[in-house]
């Protein structure tokens, strides 16, 4: 497992000596033009236009430009946190993010592990081809198939529904199941697309590692628990630390879609409301300040959830 | 690797050197420029239908420019313009015109400032025709003037159209095959629809494809065409555009539905509606699309009896069309003596707010001022509406105009309308003293709509009517009152829903009130009431 | 399954066999789960959409026309639209991969002392960003509004996610004693990464140049708000603008019969066509990056 062989070295340099960067910067000069270009554009792209930030805290002034308006402090905060909706907003984005978490995040690495295992190569291809695709349906697209396959009265899944003895459910219109319609769907559309990475890691396990367990006489499902899922255990603990960071964010526009005003006290989420208060009538402080909570919120968990992976695993994103 | 390092400095470079030379041409695309035969070139935005030809293909707008002197490289937006508007205006990168239904908004007027120009002086100058729209038509003054006098947006007159967007029909050959009358109140409606349900109303065979009632999709975002809302008229009240948020005028006083005993005696019959099966169970949830095609049946089968739509043929398609009639709005019960009123969209339908506007950084505002005069000439504005003499309007000789049917014929009036031409999202004056005879649609849409007229008349447009489009608001009035609006849609149109689905309105009702009113509704009736009254008496 | 021939099933260990008849259980499961919908969509492509809607279409087409992908094929800005968008993705791939590898390789370098500080620096921009008004006064600045540009520099022109994948395949990969042993036969930084790092990454490249393409193919955004000649839109706009010039909007109706039933009757034929032609592209591609995730397509590079 090299990840931590590397992790050890970094250990023992430590204990020679402390070099700092400037004193290794003679040395390292050519990893300092290797990452040049991508610290230049993202200083330019992505820093730069930070100062937008405190939009938040200003009263947004067309004539003053960004920076220019009053400052007010935390008064679109505390509009925020006051609102007649907020603790309702809060429960309905935690809700519906922590479920796509728990049960869409472990999904593509078992669907990855289940392809790795097929040994017939076109039904391997197939498959995977298969499950990628999906990916690429626009979300106005997936709503309406939605629409359409659940309907009660003409769709597939409804009337399969409808069979199985749950007379006059409507899937669409339902609260209880709006949070299942949207995670489930979620995972259909990306399952195959989020394994991809995985794919390719277990692409890297070293052959070698698979004829020693079966030398040793592993059985099928031994290998995957001692050679597959190490070998992707880096890759999950990464993937799971930025899936923490998105935890207040839900997909905008297929909530946006998929509410109507039966399941609205569950759909309306955050970053639908702050569509319909902030884009739709301009309130760009209102909408900036409400962003940023959001990130806050979001960085913060980042930030715990790299700290425990670091203690228990030492894997970090830095 | 000497390859590899070269090639990267040289994206270094282009990086950097993006940075350095990136004030430098912007100079170059300002200025007054003109082009080989001395017209004023502009820039212009339009927020078009989907369905619109391309600007350069329509023979009028070309006319019209030569005439101003002008040449306007116009980018057409279809879609999305919320989003693309919000960046556009705050970075101040707006073309000298923008052509839109209300897209620049009064809110925009009172938060860009000195984006837009003050029209006032220009129109006095260079604005015969607007002038004379505003002469005809007081109202497109009032719709166009800010509470300062300042002119940014101009409105529209569209003349033609009929007073009420949403019409009720009922399929009469259903009624006709089960031997039934017309229903005149709610409970006999409810009878009626009692009787679709149960027998087999359009006589296939299977007494159960029927779907009694159907209304189109409620969006979160409040009331509007097509609604089941305008059954609120059966108890006297007169909402607009389909109810909107919820607020009325009666009496002048301003009020919202949405906490009046008479909502909820309809939400408790529509309830009783659908716990019968008489309402499509997928009412809430299915699309526009799916709405209208249900409606259009299977072959010579119809499947919806009673159902809100513009126009017949639009709404059921050509082959069970003739089988729905439009019919009187009816009383909440057989006893009830009071008025009985509908959804009145006159000022909606037939005026419009800031359908043009002018950016402030123009060069040459006196040209595009010209332009925009041109739009408003009758014989203009008639093409904007309905497209080219020629192709769409044959003019007579005696001067009167003839809408002529589409060229396509798989296709119907109203698409060919949108396809042609600008149609109802351009500006526009539609004299009254122009002698036009309509398309068909139009003319359908008139016949139609007898049952309406005739329940407005009685109806005291001062007082009943809230004149919602010709009251302009502060900026800071108008974020509180969204913002409240926002959270108040979000309660009120939940448990419209869940109470017509699920009931439970008897044991919620007062809590209900008491949480409505604690968002902030009286904030916002307080506001709208002040306006109101300096409304009325600067019309006074 | 013909190819799991009975030799192979002779000599395996009873558990192995029920292990793959579960295996391939639970794949065939998934993939009608999968599959099902997709091929709905292609039905539903060549149906009438009024036999879509009311459900009459469900294992086969009913109504068969081609009259949705002849309102694509015939409107000419789809072949502008896949022309832009094939030179921004693959344009812009290439810059992405140029601007991100190298530096995931140098954030992989345990030696590489501002490492920890530079992952931060990158992954800050992850969540905190100025919001769309300033990024767009910054484009307007640097002269990037409305030129092809804005579809290869802007915020995304180095992926945080995709920075993070490589680094962490280099991390887990490339051993340090690689290294080490190269640099005993004179390599520098540069001739490592080009000789030894990037032909034993071919994977995780596949995989992050998969994510930069698609990101650049479905990318609708920086067109909608960025572009104003319609000469320079990629195909998701274009398609939109189709799709919507076919979709029936509820305000619309009561303005003046934009409801008309020719508009509607084939705006689901056209919503289901579009998908089918803007995804084909990106579908025949794959086959050809899926090679790379075959086990042992590493055989002794990685110890070699």
């Amino acid at each position: 497992m090299a990840f931590i062989s590397g992790a050890k070295s970094a250990q023992d340099t430590k204990q020679l000596k402390k070099p700092t960067v400037v004193s290794t910067f003679k040395r390292d000069y050519q990893l300092w033009l290797m990452i040049l270009p991508a610290i230049i554009t993202v200083i330019i792209f992505n820093y730069i236009p930070m100062y937008g930030v405190q939009l938040a805290f200003r009263e947004y002034d067309f004539t003053a430009g960004l920076t220019g308006g009053d400052f007010v402090g935390l008064k679109y905060f505390e509009q925020f946190i006051n609102s007649h909706m907020f603790w309702d907003l809060i429960r309905n984005t935690l809700l519906i993010s922590i479920t796509t978490i728990v049960v869409g995040f472990p999904a593509p690495i078992i669907l990855a592990l289940l392809i790795n295992q097929i040994r017939w190569k076109r039904g391997k291809k197939i498959l995977q081809t298969t499950v990628y695709l999906p990916h690429f349906i626009s979300i106005v697209v997936l709503v309406g198939l939605l629409n359409v396959l659940l309907s009660p009265n003409t769709g597939l899944l409804g009337l399969l529904i409808e069979r199985m003895g749950f007379e006059g459910t409507n899937l669409l219109a339902s609260i209880k199941a709006f949070v299942p319609v949207y995670v489930i769907s979620d995972i259909w559309q990306h399952v195959g697309w989020n394994s991809i990475i995985y794919l390719a890691a277990l692409a890297s396990v070293d052959p070698q590692l698979y004829d020693a367990a079966k030398i040793d006489g592993a059985n099928r499902w031994q290998i995957i628990r001692n050679v597959e899922i190490p070998a992707i255990i880096p890759t999950i603990i990464i993937l799971l630390i930025l899936n923490m960071g998105t935890v207040i964010s839900t997909g905008f526009e297929k909530i946006f879609l998929m509410q109507n005003s039966l399941n609205l006290p569950i759909s309306e989420v955050i970053e639908t409301y702050v569509y319909k208060v902030g884009i739709i009538s301009n309130q760009f402080s209102y909408a900036a300040a409400i962003g940023l909570f959001n990130t806050l919120i979001n960085f913060s968990l980042l930030l715990i959830m790299n700290t425990i992976a670091k203690r228990v695993s030492r894997i970090s994103l830095w | 690797m000497k390859k590899y390092v070269s090639l990267f400095l040289l994206i270094t470079f282009l990086v950097v050197g993006l940075v350095a030379c990136s004030n430098d041409d912007e100079t170059s695309s300002e200025g007054n420029e003109e082009t080989e035969d001395g017209k004023v070139v502009l820039t212009g935005l339009i927020t078009k239908h989907p369905l619109t030809k391309d600007l350069e293909d329509m023979e009028w707008l070309q006319e019209i420019e030569d005439k101003a002197g002008v040449e306007i490289k116009w980018e057409e937006v279809t879609a999305d313009w919320d989003q693309k508007k919000g960046a556009m205006l705050a970075g101040g990168d707006i073309p000298d015109i923008i052509v839109g239904p209300n897209a620049i908004t009064d809110a925009d007027f009172a938060k860009f400032t000195g984006l837009f120009e003050d029209l006032a002086p220009l129109i006095e100058e260079h604005g015969p025709n607007v002038q004379a729209m505003f002469d005809q038509q007081p109202k497109t003054k009032a719709l166009a003037t800010q509470d300062d006098g300042q002119i940014f947006g101009l409105p529209k007159y569209q003349r033609f159209w009929p007073e009420t967007a949403t019409m009720q029909f009922i399929n009469q050959e259903w009624l006709d095959n089960l031997g039934l009358e017309t229903p005149t109140n709610w409970d006999e409606l409810f009878d009626v629809l009692m009787a679709f349900k149960e027998e087999d109303a359009n006589g296939n065979g299977d007494a159960n494809d029927e779907i009694p009632m159907d209304f189109a999709p409620i969006g979160t975002g409040g009331f509007g065409f097509f609604h089941p809302t305008v059954l609120l008229g059966s108890t006297g009240m007169t909402i607009s555009g389909g109810g909107g948020q919820g607020y009325f005028l009666e009496d002048g006083e301003v009020k919202n539905f949405f906490v009046d005993e008479r909502y909820k005696e309809m939400v408790v019959f529509m309830n009783r509606l659908y716990s019968n099966g008489l309402i499509n169970e997928e009412a809430f949830t299915q699309d526009y699309t799916k709405y209208q095609s249900v409606a259009r049946g299977e072959g010579e089968n119809a499947k919806v009896g009673y159902t809100y739509g513009w126009e017949r043929t639009d709404r059921f398609g050509l082959n069970v069309a003739d089988q729905y009639v439009s019919f009187d709005p009816m009383a909440k019960s057989a006893d009830y003596s009071g008025d009985i009123s509908w959804s009145y969209d006159y000022d909606n339908l037939n005026f419009g707010l800031n359908l043009i506007q002018m950016s402030s950084q123009t060069e040459n505002k006196e040209a595009a001022m010209k332009f925009i005069n041109e739009l408003y000439d009758p014989e203009v504005s008639l093409q904007v509406l309905f497209g080219s003499i020629g192709p769409n309007i044959e003019k007579a000789d005696d001067g009167s105009y003839t809408i002529l049917p589409p060229q396509d014929e798989e296709m119907d009036p109203g698409t060919w309308k949108w396809t042609s031409s600008w149609a109802d999202n351009g500006p526009m004056f539609i004299s009254d003293e122009l002698e036009v005879e309509l398309g068909e649609d139009m003319k359908a849409v008139g016949e139609q709509q007898q049952p309406f007229i005739d329940a407005f008349e009685g109806l005291d447009k001062e007082n009943d009517v809230f004149p919602g489009m010709f009251i302009k608001y502060s900026d800071a009035d108008n974020n509180q009152m969204s913002l409240t609006n926002t959270d108040m849609m979000n309660l009120t149109l939940s448990k419209f829903a869940e109470w017509i689905t699920s009931g439970g309105i008897e044991d919620e009702w007062d809590s209900y009130v008491q949480e409505v009113e604690a968002i902030g509704l009286q904030n916002n009736l307080d506001i709208m009431q002040g306006y109101y009254d300096d409304y009325k008496s600067s019309m006074e | 399954m013909a190819s799991v021939s009975m030799e192979r099933i002779k000599n395996k260990k009873p558990g192995d066999l029920l292990f793959d008849v579960v295996v391939y259980s639970v794949c065939i499961f998934i993939f009608f789960v999968v599959a099902y919908p997709l091929y709905f969509i292609v039905i539903a492509s060549v149906s009438d959409p009024t036999f879509v809607a009311t459900g009459k279409v469900i294992f086969f087409p009913k109504g068969f026309s081609f009259f949705g992908y002849e309102q694509i094929f015939q409107d000419s800005r789809v072949w502008i639209g896949y022309r832009n968008t094939l030179f921004y993705a693959i344009f812009g791939t290439f810059i992405n991969l140029l601007f991100t590898l190298p530096a995931a390789y140098v954030l992989s370098r345990q030696e590489f002392r501002a490492r920890r500080f530079l992952m931060f620096f990158f992954v800050f921009t992850m969540f905190f960003n100025g919001g769309l008004i300033p990024t767009y006064l910054l484009m307007k600045d640097l002269s990037l509004i409305d030129t092809p540009w804005v579809f290869i520099f802007n915020p995304l022109t180095v992926n945080v996610f995709n920075l993070i994948i490589a680094r962490t395949f280099f991390e887990s990969n490339i051993p340090n004693e690689m290294y080490e042993a190269a640099t005993i036969d004179g390599c520098t930084h540069f001739s490592f990464f080009q000789k030894v790092v990037l032909p034993l990454s071919k994977a995780v490249i596949s995989v992050i140049g998969l994510y930069y393409l698609v990101w650049h193919w479905n990318d609708f955004f920086t067109g909608l708000i960025y572009i104003r000649n319609y000469d320079l839109q990629p195909l998701q706009i274009v398609l939109r603008d189709i799709l919507l010039s076919n979709q029936v909007f509820a305000e619309g109706a009561g303005s003046g019969g934009t409801g008309g039933g020719y508009a509607q009757r084939y705006a689901d034929q056209v919503k289901y066509g579009i998908i089918i032609v803007s995804t084909l592209p990106i579908l025949m591609l794959y086959p050809f990056i899926q090679k790379y995730f075959e086990k042992g397509v590493l055989i002794g590079s990685v110890k070699g």
